[in-house]
């Protein structure tokens, strides 16, 4: 039985663990990030394709059950905005945060624009697109 | 520079994270779905009433069923006890919505985040407060303030539309999505690292 009590918990110590993790792998710097996506140092990138080969395997090993995702049609026009604005700003909807937290002050900007385009999509999609975004809680 | 972690070491705790977290909490693991239900408080704030209104309907019902009965004297007609009606009905609605956790939790993780960068920040000396996004973002992007801002701001609300549109981010679709190898994952994350492959790859060399 999982309390709400123990489940903040270790939201909070995977909060934690994160910021400080994120933080030393250095993907609040931009001179690091774009040294990543432009291959010229794959130091990041072999962290970040590392953790993902090695929970694949624990889950693998574990038996964690498998849930078919549903790729829907937001899935690569949402990527491709992803994409390029991680690419010029130097944000996912995380590091803005511990940017902020290791004293660059402008990434408040990159939050307060993260949340507007959060807003904006729920607003365009109940009014426009009207996607059933089936993995909202990824 | 090269007081950064080593890619193994980072590879290793973003790993224990993802999977501590997964295993610990049955959840799955992001950020911008904690960021979307944070941004959304009022309709959270209102799923949570209607959750304790179901279970409020329940128990006037029970009332009433049992004042009826004492005034009619026909004992029968009311359920066993309230306890018994009502605690299916919320453990009904608990599995309705597996996922859901409470509001609150959203915004721990992300001032937790916050606190374990702060941390981080610190401890390696490399905390600095500063009006600017570093060396490389002038070089690079602009360095010019006031388009800076305009960048930041833009390349937020990408990030964010984009994220929500897709259905995850980074850590969503990238580590716990990818690491389930879940197929809607890998499609995302092939898509936003291929894209920011691209457009890094132009702000280097073209602009």
């Amino acid at each position: 039985m999982r309390t709400q009590g123990a489940i903040l918990f270790s939201t909070i110590i995977a909060g934690l663990a994160l910021g400080i993790t994120v933080t030393n792998i250095g993907f609040g710097d931009y001179a690091e990030l774009n040294r990543m996506f432009t291959f010229q140092d794959l130091r990041m990138l072999l962290a970040f394709g590392g953790a993902v080969v090695i929970i694949a395997i624990t889950f693998a090993v574990l038996g964690v059950r498998r849930t078919p995702g549903r790729i829907h049609a937001g899935v690569v026009p949402g990527a491709v905005l992803f994409g390029t604005g991680w690419a010029i700003s130097g944000g996912c909807p995380a590091i803005p945060i511990i940017q902020v937290a290791s004293g660059y002050l402008p990434a408040i900007v990159t939050i307060v624009g993260v949340a507007v385009g959060i807003l904006l999509c729920s607003w365009a999609n109940s009014r426009y697109f009207n996607l059933d975004r089936g993995s909202c809680e990824m | 520079m090269s007081n950064y972690w080593p890619w193994w070491a980072g590879a290793l705790a973003l790993a224990f994270v993802t999977i501590n977290f997964t295993l610990t909490t049955d959840r799955s693991f992001g950020v911008s779905s904690a960021w979307d239900r944070v941004l959304h408080w009022r309709r959270e704030r209102n799923l949570d009433r209607q959750q304790e209104e179901v279970v409020d309907e329940r128990v006037l019902v029970h009332a009433l069923a049992t004042a009826t009965a004492q005034q009619f004297g026909t004992p029968g007609v009311a359920p066993e006890s309230p306890t018994a009606e009502v605690q299916p009905s919320t453990q009904a609605v608990r599995q309705s919505t597996p996922r859901r956790s409470p509001l609150v939790t959203q915004a721990a993780l992300l001032l937790s985040i916050f606190i374990g960068g702060l941390i981080a920040a610190v401890t390696a000396g490399r905390f600095e407060l500063r009006l600017d996004m570093g060396a490389a973002f002038s070089q690079i992007v602009t360095d010019n303030p006031t388009a800076m801002i305009g960048t930041l701001f833009v390349g937020g609300v990408l990030v964010g539309f984009g994220t929500r549109l897709a259905g995850g981010c980074s850590s969503g679709h990238g580590l716990h999505g990818c690491g389930r190898l879940y197929p809607v994952s890998l499609v995302a994350t092939a898509v936003f690292f291929g894209t920011a492959v691209v457009v890094s790859l132009l702000l280097w060399k073209v602009i």
